[in-house]
C-alpha cells in the first residue's frame, strides 16, 4: 500500500512538471504571445522593447526562464503578473478559492441531493412511467450547454422578469460570506443551481444505473427471499452499494471543479472564481497567472484521481500489482 | 471542457465486464451471433428507435439546408446583408434596424418574422437569415460531433489496447501521457492552438490541415477526450488479458498482432460502439463551448456553437438568435444519449458509462 | 495654443501614440453628435473653464470596468483609462486644459508659471517653478523633482521615451543605458533660480503636446526607478491613488496638501472619493448604472443595450465625437496587396454604411476616406472611392472594384482578416471578408484574442495580408497619424512594435511629411495644408482602407452632473457632481 501510494506521488509530480513545461512551451511557441510589446507599449521604440523584454527575463534561454519563474512561483512565492505589472499572482489565487468553493460547495449539495433522489425513485418505480420520466429529465440536464443555460438564467432574472417574478435577485457577481449567509446564498443562487442541472443529470443516471445493477445481485434477492421490506432493500442494501462508485465520481468531478473546470459559470455569472482568474489570464496571455492557475487546477485534478485510485487500491488489492 | 465532468465515462480500475450481452467471456467471438441478438434487441426499444428516428430528421433538415436557402428563404446564409431589405406584412422593411427614437443609438436585426419566406428567426448581426444558418450549421456540429468522436474512439482503442494488453513500460508511457492530456488546461490549448493553427495551419508529417478548415477542431476536440474513452477500455484489455481463451493463444503462439485483432477487439468493440453516441453529444456540446473562444467553425461558415455566440450579444434584444441554436443542440444531444442509452443495453448491459457532459 | 514656431523637423520616429484604448480596443458603441447631447447638465458654457460651486462638493463617484489598466505608474501605463485618471492625481510643467470641447486641445501652464518663448532658435524652453505645491505625501515640488522625473522616464523605459522624448539633449544616451541616465545637458534644473531648462536637438513644434501628456508628470525624485507597477506614486493632483488591487478596485481619495493654483490645469475635484471597481462584465455594469448601484460604465456599452440607453435612458448618456478611426491596414509588401489596384479594391468596395451599422448607426460613427479624422488638424473632407467621387463617402464601387481585382490578376486568391475576437471586431471584419469574396477573392475573417492582435499584425514574421486596427490619437497634431502609422521610420520588420501595419514606405511622401513637421515649427497653417495633401497622396497609394471614426458614449448615473468631455483626455471625472 505504501509503495503505491508512493508510485502515485510520483506519478503526480511528474504530471505537474510535465503539464508546467507545456504551458510553457505552447505559449512561447504562440505568435504575438511575447508580451514585451504589449506591456512596453503602442509604438514603443526598439530600444525601449529590448529593454522592457530584458526586465522581464524574456531575452534569456527559454529554460533559463522556466527554472526562474519555477523558483519565484514555489520558493518565493514572488512571482508577479505580466499585464498588471507588480501584481503578485500568488494572493490572486488564493483570493479567488472562496469563491470558486462557495460555488462548487452549494452546487455539489444540490446535485448530490437532487441526482440521489432521482436515482434512487427512478430505480424504485422502474417499470413504470415515473422512471422515464425521470431519466429524460436526467437526459435534457446533461444535453444542455452550460454557458448556454447561464445566458439563458441572466435574460430572465436580470431583464425579462427582472422587474416582477425575479426583483429579489441581485446584480451578477460574489457577495462573501462577511456580507451574511443571506446574501451570499442569494448570489449563488442561480449559478449553484446552472451548475446543478448538469450534475444532478449524470448522478441520476449513474446512480439508477448502479442501483438495477445491485438489484439484481445475489444478496438483493437473498434479502428478499428473507423477506426484507422492499424499501429497506432499496435503501439499506441497493443504495448502499450503489453509492459507493458515485462517491468516488463525485471525487474526482468535485477536484476539477475546484480546480476552476467551473470556467464557464463563473464566466456567465461574473463570479471572481479560479476559473475565471484562468479565463481572464488567457485572454490577456499573462503567463504567470496562467502557469500558476494551471498548476493549481492539475494539482487538484490529479490529487482527486489519486485519491479515488487509492480508495480503490485500498478497496481491492488486485489494483495495487496492476 | 464545458463545466462538465472531466471524464466523461468512468474510468475504474476493477474493469467493467468485457462481454458483449449473451457472450460469456470465454472464447472468441463468432462474427455474427451476439451482434444480431443486439440489433434485435435495439429494434425492440422504442425509445432508442424514437431517437433515431430524430437524429436522422435532424441529419436531413441539415441536409436539405440549400433547399432552404435557396429555394424557400432566398437569402445567401453565408453574405453580409447588413444594408438589406425584407418583406414583413406586405411591407418592405430593412434587416437591420436602427433605432429611431431618442439619441437613436443602436441597430437591432430583424427578430423572428413567422414566415419562412422571410427571416423566419429572424436575422444575426450580420444581417443573414438564422434559420438557414441554423441549418448550415447543424451540418458543421454533427459533422465535427460524430468525426471527432470517431477520432477519438480510434486513438483511444489505440492507445487504451496498446497500454492495456502490452503492461509494463508501453502502459507505463501511455498512462502518464494520459495522465497529462487528462489534467492539462482545454482552454488554454484551445487559445494558443487557435492562434498558431487558425492563421497557419499545421503540418504533421505527410498530413497538412489548412487554417480553417474543419479538420482543426475535429482534431482537437477528438484529441482531448481520449484519455476519457481511453482508460476504461485500458482496464478493460487488462482483465481481458487474463482470461483463458488469451491466454490459450499466447500459450498456442500466436503473434500479438494476431490475438489483438482477432481476440482483443472484437470484445473491446461494443464497449466502442456504445461509447460513439455518446462521445458525439459530448463533442457537440464541446465544440459549442470552444466557439466561446473563437476556434472551431470559422466565419462566414456557422455551427450552432459560433450561431450562439453571434445571438449571445444580441440575447437582450433578438434572445431567439441564441436560443435556437441551444435547443437543436439540445434536442440532438438527448437524441445522441438516449439513442446511446439503448445501444448500450443491447450490447453490453453491463458497461458503466455516464452518459456526459 | 499653437507651439512655438521654429525650424527643424522631428527626427525619426516621432511622436506616435495613441492612447491605447486600454481593455484592448474594441467595442461597440458610441454615439451622436458634438459634445454632450443628451444630458442637460452639459449644456452649460461649453469650451470654458466653469467656477467652482462648493454646493456640489462630497460623496463617492463609482465607476464600473471590465478589467483594470495595468501598471498605475504614470510615467508606464499607456491606456485611456488611467490617462483619464491621471488627469486628476499628477501634474507636468504644462497640461491640456480642463474643459469642454474643444478648449481641451490648449495647453496652460501647471507646474510651471507660464509656458516660456523658446529661444537659442527653438531648441531651449526654461520654466520657472511654481512655489508652494506639495506632493501627497506632504514634501514640496522642487527642481530636483522634475529633473529626476525626465530620468526617470528613461530609467523606467517609458514606452514613448524612445518617441516623444528622443529629441531632447542626452536623450541617446538614455535610451541606450537608462541605468545611467543624466539627461546631462538636456534637462538642467537651477534650484537657486527655481528654473528647469529643457534642451532640444532641433526645434519641435509639438514638444509642449509632449511635456502635458502623463508620461511627463512630475514624480518625488525618490520615486522607484523602475516600474512601481500596483504601488502608488504620490502625485500633485487634487485627488491621489489610495489602493489599487487590479482583481478589485481602485480608489482615489482627496489629497490633503491640494490648494489650486490654476484651475484650467488642474482644478479642485467635487467627490471626496472615486473609485473604479473591477470585474463585472459590461452587461452587469450597464445594468447596475441603470438600477442606481453604480455612477458611470468605463467600457463601451454592448450593442444590445443601446437602444434602450438611447430612449429609456437618453437624458443619463453623453456621445461626443473622437479623433480617432478605425481602418484596414493592407500589407504593402506580400500579395494582394502589393499590388496597386488590388489595394484601391478595396478601398473601393468596402461598405462603409454597413460598418457604421455594425458600430452601433449612424449616431456613433461616421463613415470615413480620409486618415485625418474630422476636426483634427489637417483634415480636409474628400473621398476618392466613393460612387460618386466626392468630398464625402456616399456608396461603395462594387463594380470598378471588381474590375480592378481582375485587372490586378490577384483575383481568386486566398485572404485572411486578422480581427480582434470581441463582437464589434469580429462583426467588421466578417463584413469586410463578405465583401472581399464578392469583388473576387476567397476571404475569411479570422478572430484572435484581442490582447495579440494588436501585436501579431504588426510583426512581418506573421504575414498578415489584412486586419483591423484603430488609431486613437495621443495629442492634436497630423503627425500623430500620418507619420506615426504611414512614415518609414515606423516600419520595422520582424519587430512586434512596427506601427507602420502596411509596412508603406514612399520616399516622396515622407519627404513632404518632414517638410510639414519642419514647417510647424514655423507656420503650423501651412503645415496643415501640406498635411492635407499628404492625406491625398497616401490615399491614392491606398496603403489602407479608412472605414470609420468612432464616436463615445458615457452612460452616467441618474445623480450624476456637469458633465464635461475633454477632447485630448473624455470625460473629466474629478468634475462630475454626484451631489
Amino acid at each position: 500500500m505504501g509503495r503505491f501510494a508512493l508510485r502515485r506521488l510520483a506519478s503526480m509530480v511528474f504530471v505537474l512538471f510535465s503539464i508546467s513545461v507545456l504551458v510553457f512551451l505552447i505559449f512561447f511557441a504562440t505568435p504575438g504571445a511575447d508580451p514585451a510589446a504589449r506591456i512596453a507599449g503602442r509604438n514603443a521604440s526598439q530600444e525601449t522593447l529590448a529593454q522592457v523584454r530584458a526586465s522581464f527575463g524574456l531575452d534569456r534561454p527559454i529554460w533559463v526562464q522556466y527554472v526562474l519563474m519555477m523558483k519565484r512561483l514555489f520558493v518565493d512565492r514572488d512571482l508577479t503578473s505580466f499585464v498588471n505589472r507588480g501584481a503578485e499572482v500568488l494572493p490572486q489565487v488564493t483570493q479567488a478559492i472562496p469563491v470558486t468553493l462557495s460555488l462548487v460547495i452549494g452546487s455539489a449539495v444540490i446535485w448530490m441531493t437532487v441526482g440521489i433522489l432521482m436515482g434512487a425513485l427512478s430505480a424504485r418505480y422502474r417499470g413504470t412511467w415515473v422512471d422515464p420520466v425521470i431519466m429524460l429529465l436526467g437526459v435534457v440536464g446533461v444535453s444542455l450547454p452550460v454557458y448556454w443555460v447561464g445566458e439563458v438564467v441572466n435574460l430572465v432574472t436580470q431583464n425579462r422578469l427582472h422587474e416582477s417574478v425575479f426583483s429579489w435577485v441581485p446584480p451578477l457577481g460574489y457577495a462573501p460570506l462577511s456580507d451574511g449567509v443571506g446574501q451570499w446564498a442569494l448570489h449563488l443562487l442561480f449559478p449553484w443551481l446552472t451548475l446543478a442541472v448538469l450534475y444532478a443529470g449524470i448522478y441520476a443516471r449513474v446512480l439508477r444505473g448502479e442501483m438495477v445493477t445491485a438489484l439484481g445481485e445475489d444478496f438483493v434477492r437473498t434479502a428478499r427471499a428473507k423477506g426484507v421490506s422492499e424499501r429497506r432493500i432499496l435503501v439499506r442494501h441497493a443504495l448502499r452499494t450503489s453509492l459507493i462508485p458515485v462517491v468516488s465520481l463525485f471525487g474526482l468531478d468535485f477536484g476539477a471543479l475546484v480546480g476552476g473546470s467551473a470556467l464557464l459559470t463563473e464566466v456567465v455569472f461574473g463570479l471572481q472564481g479560479v476559473g475565471k482568474l484562468t479565463y481572464n489570464a488567457l485572454q490577456n496571455f499573462d503567463l504567470p497567472v496562467i502557469l500558476a492557475t494551471v498548476i493549481y487546477a492539475a494539482f487538484f485534478v490529479v490529487l482527486a484521481n489519486a485519491i479515488v485510485d487509492l480508495l480503490y487500491a485500498w478497496l481491492d488489492p488486485r489494483v495495487r500489482h496492476a | 471542457m464545458t463545466d462538465g465532468p472531466t471524464h466523461a465515462p468512468v474510468a475504474r480500475p476493477e474493469a467493467p465486464s468485457a462481454s458483449p450481452a449473451g457472450q460469456p467471456a470465454s472464447g472468441p467471438v463468432p462474427a455474427t451471433g451476439p451482434w444480431r441478438t443486439a440489433l434485435r434487441h435495439l429494434r425492440r426499444d422504442r425509445v432508442a428507435m424514437g431517437s433515431a428516428v430524430v437524429l436522422l430528421l435532424v441529419v436531413a433538415a441539415c441536409l436539405l439546408a440549400p433547399v432552404y436557402e435557396k429555394s424557400i428563404a432566398g437569402t445567401d446564409a453565408f453574405t453580409s446583408n447588413v444594408n438589406g431589405t425584407t418583406v414583413v406584412d406586405g411591407q418592405e422593411v430593412p434587416v437591420m434596424q436602427a433605432e429611431a427614437g431618442g439619441l437613436g443609438l443602436g441597430v437591432t436585426p430583424i427578430g423572428p418574422t413567422g414566415d419562412p419566406a422571410h427571416y423566419l428567426l429572424g436575422a444575426d448581426p450580420q444581417g443573414r437569415d438564422v434559420a438557414a444558418r441554423l441549418l448550415y450549421g447543424g451540418r458543421n456540429s454533427l459533422f465535427i460531433g460524430a468525426v471527432s468522436a470517431l477520432l477519438c474512439c480510434a486513438l483511444a482503442v489505440l492507445v487504451g489496447v496498446s497500454a492495456g494488453y502490452f503492461g509494463g513500460v508501453v502502459d507505463g508511457v501511455l498512462s502518464r501521457v494520459l495522465d497529462v492530456l487528462w489534467a492539462f488546461p482545454v482552454y488554454l490549448l484551445a487559445i494558443c492552438l487557435s492562434v498558431v493553427l487558425l492563421t497557419s495551419g499545421v503540418t504533421l508529417g505527410p498530413v497538412t490541415i489548412d487554417a480553417g478548415s474543419l479538420a482543426l477542431p475535429v482534431f482537437i476536440i477528438g484529441l482531448i477526450y481520449v484519455p476519457y474513452v481511453a482508460r476504461p477500455l485500458r482496464g478493460q484489455v487488462m482483465s481481458l488479458r487474463e482470461k483463458e481463451f488469451i491466454q490459450s493463444s499466447v500459450g498456442a503462439g500466436a503473434s500479438d498482432l494476431r490475438i489483438l485483432v482477432r481476440e482483443v477487439l472484437p470484445n473491446v468493440l461494443p464497449t466502442v460502439i456504445v461509447f460513439l453516441p455518446l462521445m458525439t453529444s459530448i463533442n457537440m456540446l464541446t465544440e459549442s463551448a470552444l466557439s466561446f473562444l473563437s476556434i472551431g467553425v470559422q466565419p462566414p461558415d456557422a455551427s450552432w456553437g459560433t450561431i450562439i455566440n453571434d445571438g449571445l450579444g444580441l440575447l437582450y434584444t433578438r434572445p431567439a438568435v441564441a436560443i435556437a441554436p441551444g435547443a437543436a443542440i439540445a434536442v440532438t444531444a438527448v437524441a445522441l444519449n438516449l439513442l446511446g442509452d439503448g445501444v448500450r443495453d443491447a450490447l453490453d448491459p453491463k458497461a458503466k458509462l455516464r452518459g456526459a457532459v | 495654443m499653437r507651439l512655438s514656431r521654429q525650424s527643424a523637423a522631428l527626427a525619426g520616429s516621432v511622436a506616435a501614440v495613441a492612447l491605447l484604448a486600454a481593455c484592448s480596443g474594441g467595442s461597440s458603441t458610441p454615439t451622436a453628435s458634438g459634445t454632450g447631447t443628451g444630458s442637460g447638465t452639459s449644456a452649460a458654457s461649453a469650451g470654458t473653464v466653469r467656477p467652482f460651486d462648493p454646493a456640489h462638493k462630497g460623496g463617492t463617484f463609482l465607476a464600473l470596468a471590465k478589467a483594470a489598466g495595468g501598471t498605475l505608474d504614470p510615467q508606464v501605463n499607456y491606456t485611456l483609462q488611467y490617462w483619464q485618471l491621471y488627469q486628476a492625481t499628477y501634474d507636468g510643467l504644462v497640461a491640456f486644459t480642463k474643459a469642454d470641447g474643444e478648449a481641451s486641445f490648449t495647453v496652460v501652464p501647471d507646474l510651471a508659471e507660464s509656458i516660456p518663448t523658446p529661444t537659442n532658435d527653438g531648441k531651449t524652453y526654461v520654466f520657472t517653478l511654481r512655489k508652494g505645491i506639495k506632493f501627497s505625501d506632504g514634501k514640496e515640488v522642487t527642481v530636483d523633482d522634475v529633473v529626476a522625473s525626465f530620468q526617470r522616464l528613461y530609467k523606467v523605459s517609458s514606452p514613448t521615451a524612445g518617441s516623444f522624448y528622443s529629441g531632447i539633449v542626452g536623450a541617446d544616451a538614455c535610451i541606450k543605458t537608462p541605468k545611467t541616465c543624466t539627461l546631462e545637458g538636456g534637462v538642467v534644473g537651477d534650484a537657486a533660480a527655481g528654473t528647469v531648462t529643457i534642451n532640444l536637438k532641433a526645434p519641435d513644434a509639438e514638444i509642449l503636446y509632449k511635456l502635458a501628456v502623463p508620461h511627463a508628470s512630475v514624480l518625488p525624485k525618490d520615486a522607484p526607478a523602475e516600474d512601481a507597477g500596483t504601488k502608488p506614486i504620490a502625485g500633485t493632483g487634487a485627488y491621489m491613488f489610495e489602493s489599487y488591487d487590479p482583481n478589485k478596485a481602485l480608489v482615489l481619495k482627496r489629497n490633503p496638501n491640494f490648494t489650486e493654483w490654476n484651475r484650467a490645469a488642474q482644478p479642485e475635484g467635487y467627490p471626496d472619493q472615486i473609485t473604479m471597481q473591477f470585474g463585472q462584465t459590461v452587461e452587469a455594469a450597464v445594468t447596475a448604472v441603470q438600477n442606481g448601484q453604480a455612477d458611470w460604465v468605463f467600457d463601451d456599452i454592448p450593442a444590445d443595450r443601446l437602444g434602450e440607453i438611447g430612449t429609456t435612458y437618453a437624458d443619463q448618456a453623453h456621445v461626443n465625437a473622437l479623433t480617432a478611426y478605425w481602418y484596414l491596414p493592407m500589407n504593402v509588401n506580400i500579395p494582394p496587396f502589393d499590388n496597386l489596384k488590388a489595394r484601391q479594391a478595396v478601398n473601393y468596395a468596402v461598405d462603409r454604411a454597413a460598418i457604421v451599422k455594425l458600430f452601433g448607426g449612424s449616431n456613433l460613427a461616421a463613415p470615413v476616406c480620409t486618415i485625418l479624422p474630422p476636426g483634427f488638424p489637417g483634415h480636409v473632407d474628400d473621398c476618392q472611392y466613393s460612387k460618386p467621387a466626392g468630398a464625402t463617402w456616399t456608396a461603395p464601387d462594387l463594380e470598378k472594384a471588381k474590375q480592378l481585382v481582375q485587372e490586378s490578376g490577384t483575383a481568386g486568391q486566398e485572404v485572411q482578416v486578422i480581427v480582434q475576437d470581441d463582437e464589434v471586431n469580429k462583426a467588421i471584419g466578417e463584413n469586410v471578408a463578405s465583401t472581399l469574396t464578392q469583388i473576387g477573392y476567397k476571404a475569411t475573417a479570422k478572430p484572435i484574442s484581442g490582447n495579440i492582435q494588436f501585436t501579431y499584425i504588426q510583426n512581418t514574421k506573421n504575414k498578415v495580408q489584412i486586419s483591423l486596427s484603430q488609431w486613437y490619437q495621443d495629442y492634436p497634431a497630423a503627425s500623430d497619424f500620418l507619420n506615426v502609422l504611414l512614415g518609414c521610420a515606423s516600419f520595422v520588420p520582424e519587430s512586434d512594435s512596427s506601427i507602420n501595419i502596411a509596412g508603406y514606405c514612399n520616399k516622396d511622401v515622407q519627404a513632404q511629411m518632414d517638410k510639414a513637421l519642419a514647417l510647424g515649427v514655423t507656420d503650423q497653417k501651412a503645415a496643415d495644408e501640406i498635411w492635407a495633401q499628404v492625406d491625398k497622396a497616401v490615399m491614392t497609394d491606398s496603403p489602407q482602407a479608412p472605414l470609420i471614426t468612432p464616436k463615445k458614449i458615457d452612460f452616467l448615473g441618474k445623480r450624476v452632473g456637469n458633465y464635461q468631455f475633454s477632447k485630448q483626455f473624455y470625460m473629466l471625472v474629478s468634475q462630475l457632481w454626484v451631489q
